[in-house]
């Protein structure tokens, strides 16, 4: 049985070193290994022998079995390997398929808001071309205020008959290009009371030339909490959860008082330079911090124009420039491009 | 503003060890942001004092001479035009590379002086007269220095220019008229370090009872004009003013002009009340009067300004002398005969002082004081401290009048309770009722304990506009205690459902789709178009709002449609890119009345929608058009909905007239997918062939918020039967009578396909062919002969309703 064994494996192989391709080696696999192959049917009479015997045979006739598969395996390998034995090579590129680009600041907008949605904010938009009342003095800046002059104002002109009756208020021309996305605060409280977790990105407008750092036209991205009990270090807990987001979990938050008059007490809001890690470079203009907006808790002249109880809610607010954001995050030293529509810009994003 | 380090230590002990910097940054991160710190040394930097050794005449300039200048340690050859140097003197010399400071009276402001020829001689420096030093506004000679002067020493350690100088942000004080004088910073310096702060205490001037000269004041506007002081003082010289004066002012910005406009300026910088200085011979009487309409005045500044009815004067018998708080009137100039003078401390409305500086465009160091809304009280102080001054600049000087006051009812002293249970709920800072106490007291409030409350009262100098209830006693404590002592937390709330804006969340989509599976580049233009844009692509004008202050023409209309910015992007692009595909979702505004209210008191804001516009351009024969209306059919089908596509007579202008379509979804017309015409493509500059979609994404919102989300189908249990039909029909019958005819000829026929379509070659002079597959399925196993049948009858059926002809392949 043992002869017969090692003579049929010799057998095998001799002819496994014959076999020239895939085909006839799977037909000498199922002539030999198969279900109804040689050696199959030889492993099947060592039943028969002594239970002795039966041992050694047996663990002989494995052997032979696992073997026999390894150099099969082998053999195929090769075999696949010389029909594939043209030159490859590896280091092309990938195809290029189409494809097309979000606007950075859309990259941006995209990020932020799913921070706050997953804070439980919702998401707003706001009309662009605004009324005096909702862009300043809802948000306690009456007319005559020198906190107008932090904003240089588009106005709109009045024009086409449609108009003429809701302007019969005698104003000169309310209606404005909002300089913040602010207004949306009022308009958010008004639409949906309190409690309110919104951010609201959009479109803002100052009446500035343009050049390579100042444009007219950027976006913004306003925040507002409004509940029972928010606090001044809820404000800064959110707005540490944002820089720490945007730049890192060992980013730094300072805040320092700023005058808005929607806001009492109003901070700016600054973080730690994520290009020097607040060492110092071009960037930070070597102070450590980049500047990144303004905040505070919401003033309650405002929670009323908003028609919530400022004796029973309180809540805060942020803005910050998410052009600004976007000039910063990816290096770019032109404002301008934003608004530009130059593929060769917008396709790097 | 500038700040002097020195002037501020006049009213706060500051500790030795501080250095400019960090003072610096604690006063930006309490109360104001320091933009910048000045080291007056630095302003001088190479400019030394010199000794004149010898003077030429200049061989080549009648006017010009050539002094050998001793500098210590070497001599200098400096050509020089003035006429007033001679051998001995110790004068200022820039050396080169020194930067002399911007000088009003002309001079190489800023300008780097250089090793230079002047008319064949060499010349290494400058000699300087006053004014190129920011010292005054003389240029009629060179500067000569005290014999005390060291030659070789820089400058600024002989004038005694060590000081330091701290720019603060006018900005970070627009809400603080008490901040806009030295004496205010100081207070706040108390506060922060918690030292002792000494303000400026007046000994009040005792006024003549029976004085030679009486000052009649009549206060005709007492609304705009809440206090008037003033008072006349006899036996002042005016002159320059002694050095510390002028060094002090030029310090801080001010040129020095003299004695008596130093001392009003001096007061203004230190107390920050602006004061005006008459000449007590050029006006008997003192009225403050609305203008009259019609009025003029020449100002100091030379120029005639007109004057309106909401202008507060200060008049004489006939004519304004001085526009109130804003700026005084040549006329009664102080000169240097003066010799009797009236000093005027008012307080005056802020709002309008406001108007008026913002309506004549002239903003000086006394309206931006006024327009913040000063304390009525700091007039008392600011002309005592004036009268005090004057005295001491002028030995002879002394008061030659009683001292007018008049004003309106004092209000009482502002009092807020400060709960401080609510204090603690608001800022969560955790700070302790002695620590809010010492805070409040630092900054002048007085406290009062009451049971977990403080009773603050306002100082009258926080009390005009800036504080007014507890949100702001909040901010007081929380800033100089710090919002860097502040610890962050994150609010505790029950969590509430969000609100949704279905605008929003379907722009995120679209855009998503956009950029990803349709391969577009999202591009911002402007909301802004010209006229001179619109007109080139044929779209009138008239009908868009306008900016009353554009900033260029080509800027000044709001757009009403996304596409003339579109197009302006393929122009840029076309050089570079042979296939452009961008899209665009923005505000268009239209001069119609929109449904968002414009104030709480009524009327609405014009209309404003959302749209998003797809734009390709090719050089090649692509079907752009098509393409358009393939990718506006997937963003449709995002949310569930079809599109259905008409024929358009609508003429948009920049279109080809037979290259409209209209996009209507659920019966309502959402835009238009339009061919550029060739006439706008040559207007603009457009090589390409270009096709624009623009939907209204506001309606889209809207649409699909009722629109329910696709119903599973499930699988045919049945096997389908499928056939092409390809036929040759007039090109005038459209694609939509034809598909509607074969979708609804059997109901076995469950989807029809368009997957060709052939113009030219022999189909013939307006003909084309239309290929559809059609697949015909029934709940039972169709076999192929009962399809046939169908296939027949309907192919007689279109032959009879539209002269279809079937192509044999």
């Amino acid at each position: 049985m043992k002869d017969n064994l090692q003579k049929l494996k010799q057998d095998i192989l001799q002819k496994l070193s014959e076999v020239k391709d895939g085909s006839a080696l799977r037909n000498l696999e199922i002539k030999t290994l198969g279900r109804k192959g040689e050696l199959t049917e030889m492993l099947r009479k060592i039943n028969t022998l002594g239970l002795e015997e039966k041992k050694i045979v047996g663990k002989l006739a494995n052997d032979i079995k696992l073997e026999l598969a390894g150099k099969f395996r082998a053999a195929a390998e090769v075999l696949e390997g010389e029909r594939k034995n043209e030159f490859i090579d590896l280091t092309l590129p990938g195809e290029k398929t189409k494809r097309g680009h979000l606007h950075p600041v859309t990259i941006l907008e995209n990020e932020l808001s799913e921070l706050f949605s997953s804070l439980g904010f919702s998401v707003l938009s706001g009309p662009e071309l605004e009324s005096d009342y909702y862009n300043f003095e809802a948000l306690n800046i009456p007319a005559d205020h020198p906190a107008r002059d932090m904003q240089d104002t588009f106005y709109v002109a009045r024009t086409g008959a449609e108009l003429t009756r809701a302007d019969a208020d005698g104003a000169d021309s309310n209606l404005l290009l909002r300089t913040h996305t602010s207004p949306m605060q009022v308009r958010a409280m008004e639409k949906y009371g309190a409690p309110l977790r919104v951010i609201i990105p959009g479109r803002c407008f100052r009446s500035e030339a343009t050049d390579a750092r100042h444009e007219h036209t950027f976006y913004q991205l306003e925040g507002l909490m409004v509940d029972k009990n928010i606090s001044f270090t809820d404000l800064k807990g959110v707005l540490e959860a944002v820089v720490r987001r945007l730049y890192g979990a060992e980013t730094k938050l300072r805040m320092r008082p700023k005058f808005y008059p929607f806001v009492e007490p109003g901070a700016n809001f600054e973080a730690t330079c994520f290009l020097c890690q607040g060492r110092g470079c071009r960037v930070c203009k070597n102070s450590g911090w980049l500047e990144i907006g303004g905040s505070g808790m919401v003033h309650p002249k405002v929670l009323a124009a908003g028609r919530i109880d400022p004796k029973a809610y309180q809540g805060f607010a942020f803005g910050f420039g998410l052009t600004r954001l976007a000039m910063l995050k990816y290096g770019i030293n032109d404002i301008r491009l934003f608004n530009s529509g130059d593929l060769r810009f917008l396709e790097q994003f | 503003m500038l700040l002097s380090l020195d002037w501020l230590k006049e009213f706060v002990k500051l500790p030795n060890s501080l250095a400019p910097q960090d003072l610096a940054a604690r006063l930006t991160y309490h109360t104001v942001e320091v933009e910048k710190i000045i080291n007056q040394g630095d302003k001088y930097r190479s400019v030394v004092v010199g000794k004149i050794q010898k003077i030429d005449k200049h061989p080549n300039a009648d006017r010009l001479q050539v002094a050998q200048v001793s500098i210590g340690k070497e001599v200098l050859q400096i050509v020089c035009g003035a006429p007033n140097i001679e051998a001995g003197q110790l004068v200022p010399v820039a050396l080169p590379g020194a930067i002399l400071p911007a000088s009003p009276a002309g001079g190489p402001n800023g300008a780097e002086i250089k090793e230079a020829e002047v008319r064949g001689v060499k010349s290494s420096g400058m000699l300087c007269a006053p004014d190129e030093l920011g010292l005054g506004d003389d240029h009629s000679g060179i500067l000569i220095l005290k014999s005390n002067a060291k030659v070789g020493e820089p400058l600024a350690k002989h004038l005694g220019l060590h000081e330091v100088i701290l720019e603060v942000d006018n900005k970070s004080l627009s809400n603080r008229p008490d901040l806009w004088g030295h004496e205010g910073i100081a207070r706040e310096l108390a506060a922060i370090f918690n030292v002792k702060f000494t303000p400026f205490v007046p000994k009040k001037p005792v006024g003549l009872k029976n004085a030679a000269m009486k000052i009649e004041v009549k206060v005709e506007a007492p609304e705009l004009c809440p206090r008037y002081m003033a008072v006349a003082m006899t036996g002042v010289k005016v002159a320059p003013s002694p050095d510390w004066l002028k060094r002090r002012l030029s310090a801080v910005g001010m040129r020095p002009i003299n004695n008596i406009v130093d001392i009003t300026n001096y007061v203004m910088l230190e107390l920050g009340q602006p004061l005006h200085a008459f000449d007590q011979k050029m006006i008997q009487e003192i009225v403050v009067r609305r203008a009259r309409t019609g009025e003029t005045i020449e100002t100091l500044d030379g120029e005639k300004r007109k004057l309106t009815a909401d202008t507060l004067v200060i008049a004489d018998k006939h004519k304004p002398v001085a526009i109130a708080g804003v700026m005084g009137g040549a006329s009664s100039e102080i000169g240097d005969e003066t010799a009797d003078i009236i000093f005027e401390a008012a307080n005056f409305n802020y709002r309008s002082i406001r108007q008026t500086s913002t309506r004549l465009g002239l903003r000086t160091e006394s309206s931006v004081r006024f327009e913040k809304g000063l304390d009525p009280n700091l007039a008392e102080r600011a002309l005592a401290r004036a009268v005090e001054l004057a005295v001491k600049l002028c030995p002879e000087a002394r008061l030659a009048s009683g001292i007018t006051d008049l004003r309106t009812a004092a209000s009482k002293p502002k009092q807020i309770i400060l709960d401080l249970n609510w204090l603690e709920r608001f800022l969560g800072a955790g700070l302790k009722p002695t620590k809010v106490e010492e805070i409040l007291l630092n900054l002048g409030f007085t406290v009062k304990a009451r049971e977990n409350a403080l009773a603050v009262t306002v100082p009258s100098w926080r009390a005009t506009r800036d504080i007014e209830s507890e949100v702001d006693l909040a901010e007081e404590v929380a800033r100089i205690h710090g919002y860097d002592n502040i610890q962050g937390s994150l609010p505790q709330i029950t969590i509430a459902p969000p609100v949704l804006d279905t605008g929003v969340s379907m722009e995120k989509t679209i855009k998503n789709n956009l950029s990803g599976a349709a391969a577009l580049t999202e591009v911002h233009n402007y909301s802004f178009v010209g006229e001179e844009q619109l007109k080139k692509i044929f779209i009138d004008s008239s009908g868009h709002l306008r900016l009353l202050n554009p900033l260029a023409s080509q800027h000044g209309l709001l757009r009403q449609s996304l596409v003339p910015g579109l197009l302006e992007n393929i122009k840029t692009n076309q050089p570079r890119y042979d296939d452009i595909g961008i899209f665009e979702i923005g505000s268009v505004f239209l001069a119609a009345e929109g449904e968002l209210a414009r104030s709480n008191t009524g009327g609405k804001l014009p209309y404003q929608e959302k749209r998003l516009a797809i734009a390709l351009a090719a050089g090649g024969r692509r079907d752009l058009l098509r393409e358009v209306k393939g990718i506006l059919e997937n963003v449709l089908q995002l949310f569930s909905m079809a599109a259905e596509w008409r024929g358009s007579e609508i003429n948009l202008g920049w279109t080809d007239p037979h290259g409209s379509a209209e996009l209507w979804v659920l019966g309502k017309l959402l835009g238009t997918v339009n061919i550029m015409s060739a006439k706008a493509a040559k207007n603009c500059g457009i090589k390409k062939s270009a096709a624009i979609g623009e939907i209204n994404l506001t309606l889209c919102a809207t649409l699909a918020a009722n629109q329910p989300p696709p119903a599973f189908a499930e699988y045919e249990k049945f096997p389908p039967v499928i056939r092409d039909l390809s036929f040759v029909v007039n090109e005038k019958i459209s694609y939509s009578d034809i598909r509607r005819e074969i979708a609804g000829f059997d109901p076995l026929i469950r989807s029809v396909e368009l997957f060709d379509v052939y113009q030219g070659g022999k189909l013939g002079e307006k003909n084309r062919s239309l290929a559809f597959r059609i697949v015909y399925q029934a709940d039972r196993t169709l076999v192929s002969a009962e399809a046939d049948e169908l296939q027949q009858r309907l192919v007689k059926r279109l032959e009879e309703k539209f002269g279809a002809k079937v192509r044999d392949f």
